[in-house]
């Protein structure tokens, strides 16, 4: 069970990962760290189970209550650098500016 | 002699020079440039009336006390253990050869003033020749190598600029690419000397330098460097001085104004030569080879030169090999041990030469150029009578008849070379009958009888009016006399020796002026007659074939044009010259071309375009994209966790 | 019997995040993300977590995802080019029939294990879910109530601000 439980995580991370370094549109990024995230909160609920650990299961709480925080925060970032006529790409944020 | 100060002579030397040129340039030269002469020409009588009052004073004439001196006058620079001094050095063949320098150049600047008027390079041409003139006085009063070196190349300099006063003319140009090249060549010698002094010795004052030297010998033995020192010292005095390997150069530099020849020839320049193996003399002197290759040199430029001398058709080209004849004779007579009558004749031939040019000016200014051939003139003895009286005493000066003045240097030098035997005794003969053929044959074809050839009178030619001719008169007036003052150069040198430290004088003979110093006693059942006898002959020989086969000159040409067109090359070695300098300009070309600019410079620049390339490549890495910073993160996250883990 | 619906699911998920990641469209992209998530969300509720599965279905699926479905439409809707791609908003037909699939299949094989057994899933253990409040509201309860503030600070800076508008 944990080995596929860490399975699971390590192919869900890696492709969270992989999807905030290889693709660059900011909302796949994004899509990408909230992949990262729920990944981490697969093993750490395992773990939690494993151990009778309440105290694991308040962070991963914790941590999806953070990850919807910083999608929202995340999303209307975007939306500001669209309105600014930057577009959606990494590429339109390599300067800075004034 | 150390320790006193300077007299305001000595100072005037400098400060009228300078100030009068810098007044010229930027209050004259913007205001009214045709008066651009008036505070150089003021500037040069001081100068003259402050060289005789030195000479005067190193003398001790007139109870002007105070002998010759050296003295130090600012540190210029110091670096480390040594420092170059700017001094003044008024010694006897110092001042001997200043007093020279000055009359004559300031007669010429006399000359000059009428020669160049209306000329649109008036101010400049001024400007540069005082220059010219300075560079001179700076180079006779230094009182170390360094300074001496400073006007050395401020002389080639100047003379670089009035040879190609001219610049639109594209001989001009070259001839002073040329003379500044060849100098060049001379000056890279002059300053591997001047690095092997400094480094053998620690010092460039002449008189610390015979110091050292003198205690050295006394020890039994020479630095180790100097004999390359001296090697050296003769290869840049054989540049300056136009002798036999560097001489070509000279001859070429006519093509400036006559009044630049006249100067360059007489006072200036030529002379630095001879003056630097003067000065350098105890140095050359202690390698016993030494002499003898000097000596060598001077007997061969003088053959050499003066029979191409007597094959040139250009007035003023013939004036130049005569002058390279004579400075192989001053260089003859110090090989010879004979450094006073080296510098008497630099004197006298500064009188003679300086006539002889402005005559040859006057001839071509009254044809309207700037040089004359002989086909252009002839018997023009009765149309410039005073131009014909000035030449023909220079030219008995030259040719050594008594009681001119070329007879008591000239001669006494060749007498000299009969003493010492050998197969130099036979060249002064040569050099004797050479020197009278070849002046007495210009002085023919100029300005007596009439050849079918010549344009001759059919130009109507007439004197140029005094301000031509008062400047020469005076010059021959010293020409005609400076003779009788050969006891004063041979006292004003002996008095320069004399100068030097009791110390080292006391170390007797390693200054090798114990020679024969003096200027020898009028011996008329000698050498003096034998030389008599030659140039008699020399003055025969060109009677005959100027005045009684008068067209012999012209028929020798057309019969022999192959005869002339090796006279013409200098027997071989102007090409061979061009050969050389071919050579290495294709050197340079390739140095420039291939090594510099492809090899080096494609190192150089490959270098920048690698460096380019992988900055352009590693910028890749940091364009400032999210997705290569998160990728840096990441990895780098990764290693801090593998780090933590293991 | 567990074992197999963890593998069953975190299979799904891991399909579906390699979908996410090579697709070109967003919008595919979030609706998988969106399928991955139900996943993890049923792995949860199978290793006895349910109130945090019930969370991550409710927070990723009720609220985030929607947030970004609309966000993604919102800049496909930008008629500027090079944003064409955003305007597909066409779902694989292989990716939603594989999608129903792997739930209907795992509605079957909950109800499977449902009816062999009679604790499909791992019961919420009464200890633990005291341990849960216990650590959220008091030894945890500065960091709750931090991440509280963060949301509604989240929450306003959707606020559509007035120069922009």
């Amino acid at each position: 069970m944990t080995s596929a439980v860490w399975a699971v995580t390590g192919v869900l991370f890696a492709a969270g990962l992989a999807m905030v370094v290889l693709r660059r549109q900011l909302l796949a990024m994004l899509l990408g760290v909230e992949l990262m995230l729920a990944a981490v909160n697969v093993a750490l609920v395992h773990h939690a189970g494993l151990f009778s650990d309440a105290q694991a299961m308040a962070a991963v709480a914790i941590v999806i209550a953070i990850a919807a925080a910083e999608a929202v925060v995340g999303l209307s970032l975007i939306l500001r650098v669209l309105r600014a006529g930057r577009g959606v790409d990494a590429g339109g944020l390599s300067e800075l500016r004034g | 002699m150390i320790g006193i100060a300077v007299p305001l002579a000595a100072k005037l030397l400098f400060l009228a020079p300078v100030a009068a040129i810098l007044f010229a340039f930027f209050v004259v030269r913007p205001l009214k440039p045709e008066w651009t002469h008036w505070p150089i020409l003021l500037s040069c009588a001081i100068v003259t009336a402050s060289s005789f009052y030195l000479a005067a004073r190193v003398l001790g004439l007139f109870g002007i006390a105070g002998g010759s001196f050296d003295k130090d006058v600012l540190h210029w620079a110091a670096a480390g253990k040594w420092a170059v001094d700017f001094g003044l050095r008024v010694d006897g063949p110092g001042a001997a050869v200043l007093a020279m320098v000055s009359l004559v150049g300031s007669l010429i600047h006399v000359y000059a003033a009428a020669y160049m008027k209306g000329d649109p390079g008036f101010s400049r041409f001024f400007l540069v020749f005082h220059l010219f003139f300075l560079a001179m006085i700076g180079l006779l009063t230094a009182n170390n190598y360094v300074q001496l070196y400073l006007f050395w190349e401020l002389v080639g300099l100047a003379s670089y600029l009035l040879v190609g006063y001219w610049f639109h003319k594209e001989s001009a140009r070259r001839a002073a690419l040329q003379a500044f090249m060849t100098n060049r060549v001379g000056d890279f010698g002059f300053m591997l000397a001047l690095f092997f002094i400094l480094s053998t010795f620690n010092v460039a004052h002449f008189n610390v330098i015979y110091v050292k030297l003198a205690l050295t010998q006394q020890q039994g033995g020479i630095p180790v460097l100097l004999p390359a020192i001296g090697a050296l010292l003769i290869w840049a005095a054989c540049a300056k001085s136009a002798q036999f390997p560097l001489y070509f150069w000279l001859p070429d530099a006519m093509e400036g104004p006559t009044p630049t020849s006249a100067l360059m020839h007489a006072a200036t320049m030529v002379t630095a030569g001879v003056f630097l193996l003067v000065r350098s003399w105890p140095l050359i002197s202690a390698v016993p080879y030494l002499p003898p290759v000097v000596a060598g040199i001077g007997a061969f430029t003088a053959i050499f030169s003066a029979i191409i001398a007597s094959t040139k058709k250009d007035l003023k080209r013939i004036l130049a090999y005569s002058t390279v004849s004579h400075l192989g004779i001053m260089m003859m007579a110090l090989g010879l041990n004979q450094v006073a009558l080296a510098i008497f004749h630099l004197v006298v031939h500064g009188f003679f030469k300086a006539v002889l040019f402005l005559c040859a000016g006057n001839v071509g200014h009254a044809i309207h150029k700037p040089t004359a051939n002989v086909d252009e003139v002839g018997g023009w003895r009765k149309a410039m009578p005073w131009t014909y009286a000035c030449f023909l005493i220079a030219a008995l000066s030259l040719a050594g008849v008594y009681p001119f003045g070329g007879f008591f240097s000239k001669d006494a030098i060749l007498d000299a070379a009969w003493e010492n035997g050998g197969l130099i005794r036979w060249f002064s003969l040569l050099i004797s009958f050479g020197s009278a053929f070849y002046i007495f044959r210009m002085l023919f074809l100029t300005f007596h009888g009439s050849r079918p050839e010549q344009q001759g009178l059919k130009a109507h030619p007439h004197e140029a009016g005094a301000a031509f001719v008062a400047p020469v008169f005076v010059i021959a007036l010293g020409a005609a006399g400076i003779g009788f003052a050969a006891p004063y150069v041979q006292e004003l040198v002996l008095a320069g020796w004399r100068g030097l430290p009791t110390s080292v004088a006391a170390v007797s003979g390693v200054l090798n002026l114990a020679g024969s110093p003096l200027i020898p006693k009028l011996d008329w059942h000698g050498q003096f007659g034998l030389s008599g006898l030659m140039a008699a002959l020399g003055f025969g020989l060109s009677y005959y074939l100027t005045m009684v086969d008068a067209s012999w000159d012209w028929r020798w040409r057309r019969n022999h044009p192959r005869l002339e067109a090796v006279f013409e090359s200098d027997f071989g070695w102007k090409p061979f010259v061009a050969l050389l300098a071919g050579a290495v300009g294709a050197f340079a070309r390739f140095c420039g071309r291939v090594l510099d600019k492809r090899w080096w410079d494609g190192a150089v620049e490959g270098s920048a375009g690698a460096a380019h390339g992988a900055s352009e490549a590693l910028a890749g890495y940091s364009a400032g994209r999210l997705n290569d910073y998160l990728w840096w993160m990441a990895a780098g996250a990764a290693l801090l966790l593998g780090g933590a883990l293991r | 019997m567990t074992l197999w619906a963890v593998i069953l699911a975190g299979a799904v998920a891991a399909a579906f995040a390699g979908v996410m990641l090579f697709s070109r469209s967003l919008y595919v992209s979030a609706v998988c993300l969106l399928v991955v998530l139900l996943q993890t969300g049923l792995i949860f509720l199978l290793r006895g977590a349910a109130l945090l599965g019930f969370l991550q279905v409710m927070v990723y699926a009720g609220a985030v995802m929607v947030l970004v479905v609309v966000t993604i439409m919102a800049t496909g809707g930008e008629p500027e080019a090079g944003f064409a791609r955003f305007a597909d908003f066409s779902f694989p037909r292989w990716l939603a029939f594989a999608g129903l699939a792997a739930a209907a299949c795992e509605v079957a094989l909950t109800l499977y294990l449902g009816g062999a057994s009679s604790a499909p899933v791992s019961p919420a253990d009464p200890a633990m879910a005291a341990g849960f409040s216990t650590a959220l509201f008091s030894s945890y309860a500065l960091a709750t109530e931090a991440v509280t503030l963060l949301l509604f600070l989240a929450a306003l800076a959707v606020l559509p601000d007035k120069e922009a508008a």
